[in-house]
């Protein structure tokens, strides 16, 4: 038969060094000796809080971390996470001086550069497009240098490559990953730089980039403001709202108390997401709309927490005796009551965050919160779901997302429910 | 002709709800029945509540439903004609008085939009839907609910024990949109083994027969197997996605419930006497922990049907939650505010219903 555990005595945290220490500590070293009095809930609220940094800083600056703009067209579409994308590129002889086009040129009185490419393949055009590019710059440099490629066209990318080995042609555009697969046959050859589309994008992208060739990543990056915006905004309208009632519904008990409560109740019973989409819908799209309609959603939370707690701290026996000092309503309200609520606002106010986001992202996956041009994980679900056939990255990353943002949120309010809540300890 | 699906659910919940209530209520102590009265009284309050905020969040914010309705090409005399006949010029008050008539006699007025069709008949094609989703996904969710939360609990502090609680946390983070994307990617797509969008195939659906538009049911009572299969494949997916994602909140509550239970004086009494550990923390401590978990699943209805908005629109289901969808993009303002309603009604009969099972099972709480 089992026996429990669980049933040795808890050992007690070593009065004499942490506590010698605690006296004489700054803040921050407070913070880090008061994990031994904590345990495990000071890792998860650590952890968290590390996390929550970090989304904030995302948030900031996400132009830092992001590679390039969210609504920039930098690659070709749909490009695997990791692929990279087929640029037409230089190929010349490995004897040869040349790395990328603007090498090819030669004075205005030598013979052009003859160019091989393929038959059938848009690499001409790219290479036209950028030797005429090339070509007007060079036209008024002082070196008198011109570059007018005659392009031959041969088949096949063989005969394109040997007639390259030949000497038949200066160099040949052909696309890199089509070349890097033979490579190997054509030992006296050399590959250049890409000619057209930017370099820098030339070994891919991370996460990929989605149906109009932006790049998933970045977008991921940026996304983190809008969502961390709507968390913040939305539980900071409700708390300043909700508290206040709260507090004041929990202190006068009256009739007043009572309808509040009533509304109050309705409002937490119903779905909000519902309630959301409604308001938004009337409304219209726009970041300030959503948060608006999720700020209404939770004024209820606070409000019936703050309402619960006042009503028991009323009866205390320092209320009653502030009172009999003649303490005023409002005194009795700020001084005694009100930081009795704080580490219950606080939880909620970290859960709350979490819960916006989650329902920030809802609105705007249901198309219904923010204007399509915005940077928003739930904005680019919506979007690849169309896809999901073809491109798994565009509707894996950014719910990934929105997991981590909210795991981070829910779990420091977590953390905090353990260390403000002692009772809850056990459980 | 078909029996109106609002009759039938009605006549199939709804009369065994009220005979039950009606024998609880005569057979029932005097402090049960004062409960019970209150607690009905309490509903019509909840009910006119929320009927009056949707109303008033509807008319009273800005924006124009006939134009936006009709669009550009509506000219200003068209749109005063329909404001004019849809009532919208009267004053606020009449019109609220005549909403409020509309949500006692179920009769919401047709749509503006599509074929002005009366918007009670479209909800009663799609209600059942919803119904259809919901309830197999509340079996699952209180399934792993409650037996991962005991079996978290009898492993308390194990392995198993802090799986179950990550599993709980990560389930709370996880966008329900986001979860019926990747079960869709997973199984419809990269091993192709089910369906990732509507509720029958289409073929197969021609041969079904339409009574309750409750396909299931349909398909059992007309003994139409292959539609049966159709349909049962069909919701696999969204019931996995909704069930899974109201489980994590069951395990975590019945988790906290049995460990609380484990440590009260009948248990120890309960394992002095010799019975075995699983029978205890199965039989004798979850029966009491339930107690408390039923009143949090009436609060758990708000999740689930704001979850089932967001799985209908992922699998194309066509529910009351797509509809909702629907009609908020083509500007129908009066289906939207209908919708809501029948939300809100729904939510206030659900938990109606499970205070007074709580006040049955529990008898401290009838005061």
């Amino acid at each position: 038969m089992a026996i429990p555990q669980d049933t040795a005595p808890e050992q007690l945290p070593d009065a004499t060094s942490w506590r010698d220490e605690l006296a004489d500590v700054g803040f921050v070293r407070r913070l880090l000796i008061s994990r031994h009095w904590y345990g495990p809930d000071w890792w998860f609220v650590a952890i968290s809080a590390v996390m929550v940094v970090g989304f904030i800083t995302l948030a900031i600056i996400p132009q830092v971390f992001a590679p390039y703009p969210y609504d920039t067209l930098v690659g070709p579409r749909f490009l695997a996470p990791g692929a990279r994308p087929d640029l037409p590129v230089l190929v010349v002889r490995s004897d040869s001086t040349a790395k990328e086009l603007r090498d090819l040129a030669a004075p205005a009185n030598a013979p052009r550069p003859t160019v091989g490419v393929l038959l059938g393949v848009p690499t001409a055009g790219a290479l036209n497009q950028e030797a005429q590019k090339i070509d007007e710059q060079l036209k008024n440099g002082a070196e008198g240098l011109r570059l007018r490629p005659r392009i031959e066209r041969f088949d096949t990318l063989k005969a394109t490559l040997q007639a390259l080995e030949d000497g038949q042609v200066e160099a040949v555009v052909v696309r890199q990953l089509e070349y890097e697969q033979i490579a190997g046959q054509f030992s006296g050859l050399r590959q250049g730089q890409p000619i057209t589309g930017d370099t820098a994008t030339a070994g891919g992208f991370l996460l990929g980039t989605n149906e109009i060739g932006q790049d998933v990543f970045s977008r991921l990056i940026w996304g983190t403001r809008i969502a961390l915006i709507i968390g913040f905004s939305a539980s900071i309208v409700a708390l300043v709202l909700g508290v206040p009632l709260g507090l004041f519904a929990g202190y006068s008990s009256g009739p007043v108390d009572r309808l509040l409560s009533l509304v109050m109740d309705s409002m937490y019973a119903f779905p909000g997401l519902i309630l959301a989409i409604a308001i938004t819908a009337v409304l219209g799209p726009s970041v300030l709309n959503v948060i608006v309609a999720i700020a209404v959603l939770y004024i209820p939370t606070y409000y019936r927490i703050v309402r619960g707690q006042t009503l028991a701290v009323k009866e205390e026996l320092y209320v009653d005796a502030a009172r009999s000092l003649g303490a005023r309503s409002m005194e009795i309200l700020r001084r005694y009551i009100f930081p009795n609520v704080i580490p219950s606002v606080a939880i909620i106010f970290s859960v709350n965050i979490a819960d916006a986001i989650l329902t920030g992202a809802g609105l705007s996956f249901l198309g219904l919160g923010l204007p399509p041009t915005i940077a928003d994980w739930g904005i680019d679900l919506a979007r690849g779901q169309r896809f999901i056939q073809t491109a798994w990255w565009m509707i894996t990353f950014p719910g990934l997302a929105i997991m981590l943002v909210v795991l981070a949120f829910s779990m420091m309010g977590e953390g905090l429910t353990e260390i403000f809540n002692p009772k809850l300890r056990e459980r | 002709m078909p029996v109106s699906p609002f009759a039938l659910i009605f006549i199939v919940i709804g009369v065994p709800a009220l005979l039950g209530l009606t024998y609880i209520f005569v057979r029932g102590s005097a402090g049960l029945r004062r409960y019970i009265l209150t607690r009905v009284a309490l509903t019509v309050p909840m009910v006119f509540i929320l009927a009056s905020l949707v109303f008033f969040i509807m008319r009273v914010l800005p924006g124009d439903p006939v134009r936006s309705a009709l669009g550009p090409k509506g000219s200003p005399e068209t749109i005063q004609r329909i404001r004019t006949q849809l009532g919208l010029n009267d004053p606020l008050l009449v019109q609220y008085g005549r909403f409020l008539g509309g949500v006692v006699t179920f009769n919401f007025g047709n749509s503006l939009v599509g074929g002005h069709r009366p918007i009670v008949d479209e909800m009663s094609e799609r209600f059942p839907a919803t119904l259809e989703l919901v309830v197999p996904a509340s079996i699952v969710a209180l399934l792993i609910g409650i037996y991962g939360g005991a079996y978290a609990a009898s492993k308390r502090k194990r392995t198993m024990d802090y799986a179950l609680r990550l599993y709980s946390v990560i389930i709370y983070s996880l966008p329900i949109f986001w979860l019926g994307l990747m079960l869709q990617l997973l199984f419809g797509v990269r091993l192709n083994v089910l369906p990732i969008a509507g509720r029958i195939d289409p073929v197969v659906g021609t041969t079904l027969k339409h009574v309750t538009n409750v396909y299931s049911i349909d398909a059992l009572i007309s003994g139409n197997w292959p539609a049966l299969r159709s349909v049962a494949l069909h919701l696999v997916l969204p019931t996995a996605t909704l069930g899974l994602i109201l489980s994590g909140v069951f395990v975590r509550l019945t988790r906290i419930n049995v460990i609380e239970t484990i440590q009260s004086d009948f248990i120890a009494a309960a394992r002095a006497r010799g019975i075995r550990e699983r029978v205890l923390v199965y039989v004798h401590a979850l029966k009491n922990a339930m107690i408390p978990v039923i009143t949090l699943i009436g609060l758990q209805v708000a999740i689930l049907l704001a979850g089932a908005v967001l799985t209908e629109t992922v699998f194309s289901w066509p529910g009351m939650g797509s509809y909702l969808v629907e009609r908020i993009s083509g500007r129908d303002y009066t289906a939207v505010q209908s919708v809501i309603t029948v939300f809100a009604l729904f939510v206030a009969l659900i938990s109606l219903a499970v205070d007074i099972i709580y006040s049955l099972v529990d008898p401290r709480v009838r005061y």
